[in-house]
């Protein structure tokens, strides 16, 4: 990797002044670090992050949950509450990468991570994602990639969390020029979804601080399936939240992790799925809902079909039946 | 035959590895970890194009920076690049930092070509670029035939067809390919993280036109190898080459992106079957085309370096009418080298699914119909008891009629390999000491095998001592001359040898000291006996010890997910041969680690190559996915023990039937054939018809 910088920050406003505009914040290190020795980004100066007060912190409200940017996955994974209240953010989170990496990363980078798109990863191929020509994996090999995209990059989000997150209308709340902006998960990624040089809508200098989930919905379920049974990321991910009343569900939200550039939701099935009793037939016309537009290519076609089962599956487990 | 000992105290029983203390403490120095005094690091520059001609590389820069001791090129002269990843250069510097500033200070002036081929099917094609000039990319069909398949399958009462295909596998063992160098006047010394000291020996010897006494080569301990580390390697003669400029040790390990390009691989294979069999289940006529590639080291006049992609067809069974063609196809991509029983995994997979597609159409029990057809005695007594543990008979259901979302089915495939008795050259020594310890010194590996346990364990047997109380030292070309391990010959090549200097060193004691019988509780007082003077007593391999042709069968169940295609392995059973036992629980190991190795053959490995860039796209363990302990189910060994053949090894067998049990099972419990290696959740979905066709392609 190039040579950088190194300083600590103690407060928001003086780890945005370290870091300027060619700077990153290291918290866990995961996915940076990893980018730094690929060459794949650089920075000047990276500004730790891990001592910035109150951000390590998961503080629990009657109407809003706030979980801190530093707040590790395994802190979420571990904590009973949590487990309790949001319960599918506690199976997302305990599917995360391995243990170790569990123990070390943190919310505000599970959320900004990059691209894992294996043409955008590689040291010798410069895709559109890195100012190149062209998408190569639209034509080649694509059997990790989006069903849905917005522009010609096909490199999909794989934040587990972020589907999490945009199932139960949690908002990212952003230090932006000096200001908290508060930002849905739809909006933390809409430039992915339109530009296929960026991974989420944070500008140069944007900081995660928090993330707030409000208690809305008491039931919350999470599914992802994979290649492998552990330490494998998600072919697809599927997250749903809702308020029950019996079998009745309000204010439902599904999310889909792995297939778009931003966490798919369709909000037709979401309001198709408000005021329904849950049961197979409604969830499978919900996948059908959430899936209409879906625009296999050659080798990630099988997306569809996983992709609806999770959906059900997902649904079906809110009612604790399956 | 077989000369050995009965009523046995450590032979055919479990002792633990000897080196088990260092290597769990952490104090084992593995070939990675050599640190010779003021080494420095290397690194290799590596084509970024799988197609150029290299018109000049300009060294003058990476020279320059700070920390850099020397830097080479890989090849003097215009060179011809012909595949991604090909080495062009190599730095070596004080640190890892300043080896990578270096690499990226390298000027190369390329021409470079547009016109290369890294997949199979394209390669076969009539306009199909060239690998090497002026040769085809397919090489002239290699047939065998007997008998007459033509009239014979008119004759069959069931016959399948059937498409087969393997993926390339990369050889990725827990240490890298690499070696600490250090070249002097007074000759060169490695220290290798290999599977054959004396054969890197020799390459270095022949690279650098050094004379065989001028090259030492040292491998205390090393992190595995399954038949890719047999030479010094490009980076072995790069490494020696910056050394000597240095004028200090260089240790330079390839790192996961190195691995995956340069330094082997398993073949590709593309088998279509045409099977048939007579009413009674005889087989009765085969006929196979296969087609794969070895990488650029195949295909034409090429000559190749790494040998063509041919299997063994129809595998285990004898079909009195047969034909086989099998041709070896030429790609822009790293060649493959000797991978775990080459040949025979993708042959098992192949044949295995073939014998259960025609068992399912003929309504024969899978295993009734092996039994029918399969030649080998030992195999038949292994498949006997191996489903009578396994509750095959209350187990098996016709294909697919698991109820439910989650099917579970049963499926099983036998292996062969031949192997040798042994290197009949391998020699070894022991040095025995007036206080009674013992050194015993082989030139050979252990490849983490546990070599040097199994040398302790005969020798503490024919001695009467305890296997703590032997020393073995071995990795060193100064120790009498060992074979490379490959084949499964080690142990048949190093336990007679051990066997011969017991014998000889129970001889001479009792002619130095007058004592009739040196064992056991005799040992110490006869060893005093020897004065001053250590006594140093050499062996070698000799006959009736050993023997070759080891079998194995495996038996497999599965759950399969319809709807997420994910495919969890419940159990394997594995009944497997080898002759004498020597010690059980390294023998197990070994058969575990041939399992789990099977199993990522079978479910998730895959060398991917991209079309349009000729780039490799999974150099790294999270693309090209590897088996994690979360995957690997509960495995069960049977033993046979068969003092009576001698000494037999188990490397290669153990791996062999794996992947085509898993297959077999997967198809039983969806009642659809899932015909292409690795078996993940997208092919599972498309075989059960679950997958829609793609979009239009758009842009």
């Amino acid at each position: 990797m190039k040579a950088f910088e190194y300083a600590t920050a103690h407060s928001a406003a003086s780890a945005r002044d370290l870091a300027g505009s060619t700077g990153a914040y290291l918290a866990g290190g995961n996915d940076l670090l990893g980018l730094l020795k690929d060459y794949l980004v650089s920075a000047n100066i990276l500004v730790n992050i891990k001592s910035l007060p109150g951000l390590d912190k998961i503080e629990s409200g009657d109407k809003t949950w706030t979980i801190g940017a530093l707040v590790t996955v395994a802190q979420i994974e571990n904590d009973a509450e949590i487990q309790k209240v949001f319960p599918g953010l506690h199976d997302a989170a305990s599917e995360v990468a391995s243990q170790q990496i569990r123990n070390v990363a943190t919310v505000g980078g599970n959320l900004a991570q990059h691209s894992r798109c294996w043409y955008f990863r590689h040291r010798d191929t410069v895709c559109l994602k890195k100012n190149g020509d062209l998408c190569y994996a639209r034509n080649g090999e694509n059997r990790y990639h989006s069903l849905f995209t917005g522009n010609s990059c096909i490199s999909p989000v794989v934040s587990s969390l972020a589907t999490t997150f945009a199932a139960l209308d949690a908002t990212a709340i952003v230090l932006r020029n000096g200001k908290e902006t508060r930002l849905s998960m739809a909006e933390l990624y809409q430039r992915a979804w339109e530009n296929p040089l960026a991974h989420n809508s944070l500008n140069p200098g944007d900081l995660i601080l928090r993330v707030e989930i409000p208690t809305t919905r008491s039931r919350s379920a999470y599914l992802q399936a994979s290649d492998k049974h552990a330490f494998d990321w998600a072919l697809v991910s599927c997250a749903a939240a809702a308020e029950m009343d019996g079998g009745t569900m309000k204010s439902p939200r599904v999310a889909l992790g792995s297939i778009s550039p931003v966490p798919h939701q369709v909000e037709a099935a979401n309001q198709f799925l408000d005021g329904k009793v849950l049961d197979d037939t409604i969830a499978t016309q919900a996948a059908d809902l959430i899936l209409k537009d879906a625009k296999p290519l050659e080798h990630n076609a099988y997306k569809v079909p996983l992709a609806h089962a999770l959906i059900r599956r997902t649904l079906l487990k809110l009612k604790g039946a399956a | 035959m077989s000369n050995w000992p009965t009523d046995n105290k450590y032979i055919s029983h479990s002792t633990l590895r000897i080196d088990a203390p260092p290597k769990l403490t952490g104090s084992a120095r593995y070939s990675s970890d050599i640190q010779a005094d003021g080494w420095l690091y290397g690194m290799i520059y590596r084509s970024k194009w799988p197609s150029a001609k290299i018109l000049s590389v300009d060294l003058s820069k990476a020279l320059q920076v700070p920390g850099i001791k020397a830097a080479v090129v890989a090849r003097e002269g215009q060179v011809n690049i012909r595949y991604y990843g090909e080495e062009i250069a190599a730095v070596a510097g004080t640190s890892k930092q300043a080896c990578l500033d270096a690499l990226r200070a390298i000027e190369v002036k390329a021409e470079v070509r547009h016109e290369f081929v890294v997949n199979e099917d394209e390669a076969r094609k009539d306009n199909a670029p060239q690998v090497w000039d002026g040769a085809a990319n397919v090489s002239a069909p290699h047939v065998h035939e007997n008998g007459s398949v033509d009239t014979a399958f008119p004759e069959c009462a069931a016959v399948i067809e059937g498409f087969y295909t393997t993926p390339i596998q990369i050889h990725n063992p827990m240490e890298t390919h690499g070696n600490t160098v250090s070249w002097t006047d007074d000759g060169l010394t490695a220290w290798s993280s290999t599977q054959g000291i004396t054969s890197v020996r020799d390459g270095f010897a022949g690279a650098l036109q050094l004379d065989h006494s001028k090259v030492r080569v040292i491998t205390d301990f090393m992190g595995g190898g399954f038949g890719a580390k047999f030479g010094p390697g490009a980076e072995g003669v790069l490494a020696a080459k910056l050394s000597k400029q240095a004028q200090a040790p260089v240790r330079l390990m390839l790192t996961r992106f190195d691995q995956a390009l340069a330094v082997g691989n398993r073949p590709s294979s593309f088998q279509k079957i045409k099977m048939g069999a007579l009413a009674d289940g005889t087989l009765h006529a085969f006929e196979g085309e296969n087609y794969g590639t070895a990488g650029i080291g195949a295909g034409g006049d090429s000559g190749g370096g790494g040998g063509g992609a041919d299997i063994p067809m129809p595998y285990l069974y004898k079909v009195s009418n047969s034909r086989v063609k099998q041709s070896s196809v030429a790609v822009n991509a790293g060649s493959a080298r000797a991978f775990r029983a080459p040949g025979h995994p993708p042959a098992s997979f192949g044949m295995e699914s073939a014998m259960d597609d025609l068992a399912v159409k003929l309504g024969m029990d899978p295993v009734e119909f092996r039994l029918k057809n399969d030649p080998s005695p030992i195999r038949q007594r292994e498949y006997k008891i191996g489903m009578e543990k396994f509750g095959w008979k209350e187990k098996y259901e016709k294909p697919g009629s698991s109820p439910g979302v989650v099917k579970t089915g049963i499926g099983c495939a036998g292996a062969a390999w031949g192997g040798s008795r042994g290197d009949r050259n391998t020699q070894g020594e022991a040095q025995i000491n007036p206080d009674g310890s013992i050194e015993f010194r082989l030139g050979v590996q252990d490849i983490g095998t546990g070599t040097k346990t199994i040398i302790a364990v005969i020798a503490a047997e024919l001695l009467g001592l305890k296997p703590e109380q032997i020393t073995v030292r071995v990795g060193d070309t100064n120790f009498p001359y060992g074979p490379g391990s490959g084949g499964s010959t080690t142990s048949p090549s190093v336990s007679p040898t051990v066997f011969n200097i017991c014998q000889n060193a129970l001889q001479q004691l009792q002619t130095q000291t007058g004592l009739a019988d040196a064992r056991g509780d005799n040992w110490f007082a006869a060893c005093k006996k020897l004065g001053v003077s250590p006594l140093v007593v050499h062996g070698q391999w000799q006959q009736g010890l050993s023997t070759d042709h080891a079998c194995g069968v495996q038996f497999v169940q599965v759950s399969v997910d319809t709807e997420t295609g994910l495919v969890t392995v419940d159990k394997i059973l594995g009944v497997h041969d080898c002759g004498l036992i020597l010690n059980q629980n390294t023998l197990e190991s070994q058969i575990n680690g041939g399992i789990i190795m099977g199993m990522g053959y079978a479910l998730y490995e895959e060398r991917v190559m991209d079309d349009l860039s000729g780039v490799l796209l999974n150099p790294n363990f999270e693309t090209y996915k590897l088996p994690g302990i979360a995957d690997v189910p509960d495995i069960e060994i049977v033993l046979i023990n068969m003092p009576e053949r001698g000494v037999i090894g188990i490397g290669e067998p153990a791996t062999v039937s794996t992947a085509g049990a898993i297959a077999n099972a997967v198809a039983n419990a969806i009642g659809a054939r899932v015909s292409s290696l690795p078996i993940t959740p997208a092919k599972v979905l498309a075989a059960l018809g679950k997958v829609p066709s793609p979009s239009p392609a758009s842009t």
